[in-house]
């Protein structure tokens, strides 16, 4: 109670911290440390200092940076999807070659055998 | 204040400057975008970022403070990466769902061509076992055809055995009658052989039995010509002496039969002597059919006494 009072006029104004601590949170779930390591760390500095920013008052800077921490963790993000998918697609073009070499070597001796009897 | 400040600060070259370094960095950027838009592949994809992406590119060239242009330029950069990067990733998705079709496409010909495959082994096994099944079949029927031929040939062989048997039995009993005949030959030869002088009223005598004959028979039996030569010896003991012949039968039968069975007995003894070289006019024959048995007539044995030829050296002429 005596926190709150004290408090209370000194209250932040809602820059956006909250929203882009979960953008940072859900960029590193999707694997930016790996995909995305760069926009990751640009992200957490840009965050932390919001947070600096912030603890001094300076609203408007925070704002800037807490906006520019999730451009960079939306970045982060879409670029982990990027490599997610990039991989994905190579591991399947190797899948679908063997596949087929399989297949294909699979049915050739099987025609042979077919034949011989 | 900071505005006023920077204002009167940068008025002139500066400013220009300025405003020139923003222009470059806006049309750097717009360029990025127009390229991004322009391209044939990713220009489809991704709309909503790029459309953010003009947004934040246009608002960079709304100008402002030193500081706010920092800041757009910031995020008109990182929004510009973002829609590069969210088109890339469409597209690469967009890629995998191919490859994923693709994927599926190879397993559905393989598992189709491995169906084919199951469809002619299946074939070929059917076939197999119907030529298996032809083949055993064919087998069976040689099996019975020869099983059949086994038995012809089986019973022919027995047939062939019971010939053999049967030859073997015939043979068997013709060795046997041959033993039989010549058992009886011999008795009869060593019946025949071993006759003996005996003193009769009229003299000497000698008696042929009737086995000498056959039955019924007027002839001599083979085997009886060997008793001749002690007949003949007999006579020639004294070949002064006349010799009488007399033929005897039983009592069975007519008497005139007899008669002429036992005249035709004696006279064939008679010839016998003869051809032996006894001298024919020392001979006489004569039948007495049944009149002087020597036996009862009641009996075989009797019967077979009587029936006899006696060859007498005669003391006397009569």
């Amino acid at each position: 109670m005596l926190v709150l009072t004290a408090c209370a006029p000194t209250k932040p104004p809602n820059i956006g911290l909250d929203e882009a601590t979960r953008m940072l949170a859900a960029a590193r779930d999707a694997g930016a440390p790996t995909y995305a390591p760069m926009e990751l760390r640009n992200a957490e500095d840009r965050l932390s200092q919001a947070r600096a920013r912030a603890a001094k008052h300076d609203f408007d800077e925070a704002a800037s940076l807490v906006q520019e921490a999730q451009v960079d963790s939306e970045l982060a993000m879409v670029k982990s999807r990027l490599g997610k998918a990039r991989e994905k697609v190579d591991t399947r073009v190797h899948e679908n070659a063997d596949l087929r070499q399989q297949s294909d070597s699979g049915a050739n001796p099987a025609d042979a055998q077919g034949g011989q009897p | 204040m900071r505005r006023l400040v920077l204002a009167t600060l940068l008025i002139g070259v500066a400013a220009g400057a300025m405003a020139a370094k923003h222009d470059l960095d806006y049309e750097r950027l717009r360029a990025n975008l127009d390229t991004l838009a322009a391209d044939p592949m990713l220009g489809r994809l991704a709309p909503a970022e790029r459309a953010l992406a003009e947004q934040a590119v246009q608002a960079l060239a709304e100008g402002g403070s030193r500081g706010e242009h920092a800041h757009r330029l910031y995020m008109a950069e990182r929004r510009v990466d973002i829609a590069y990067a969210a088109a890339q990733a469409a597209e690469q998705e967009r890629r995998l769902a191919e490859l994923d079709r693709e994927h599926d496409r190879i397993l559905l010909e393989a598992s189709q061509r491995e169906l084919q495959r199951a469809r002619m082994d299946a074939e070929r096994t059917r076939m197999e076992s119907e030529l298996r099944a032809e083949e055993s079949e064919r087998l069976r029927l040689q099996g019975e055809q020869s099983a059949q031929e086994a038995e012809a040939a089986r019973a022919e062989a027995a047939q062939t055995q019971r010939l053999l048997d049967a030859q073997a039995k015939s043979a068997e009993l013709a060795r046997k009658e041959a033993q039989l005949a010549e058992a009886a030959a011999g008795d009869l030869r060593k019946r025949l052989s071993n006759l003996r002088a005996t003193r009769g009223a009229r003299g000497m005598q000698m008696t042929l039995d009737d086995i000498a004959f056959a039955p019924g028979q007027a002839g001599l039996r083979p085997e009886a010509k060997a008793s001749l030569g002690q007949l003949v010896a007999f006579v020639n003991r004294d070949p002064a002496k006349p010799i009488r012949i007399e033929g005897h039968t039983d009592s069975r039968g007519k008497p005139e039969a007899n008669h002429v069975l036992s005249q035709r007995r004696a006279d064939a003894v008679r010839a016998a002597l003869v051809a032996a070289g006894v001298a024919a006019n020392r001979i006489t024959s004569v039948g007495l059919g049944e009149d002087e048995p020597v036996a009862g007539n009641d009996t075989e044995e009797g019967r077979a006494r009587n029936r006899r030829v006696d060859v007498i050296l005669e003391d006397q002429p009569r």
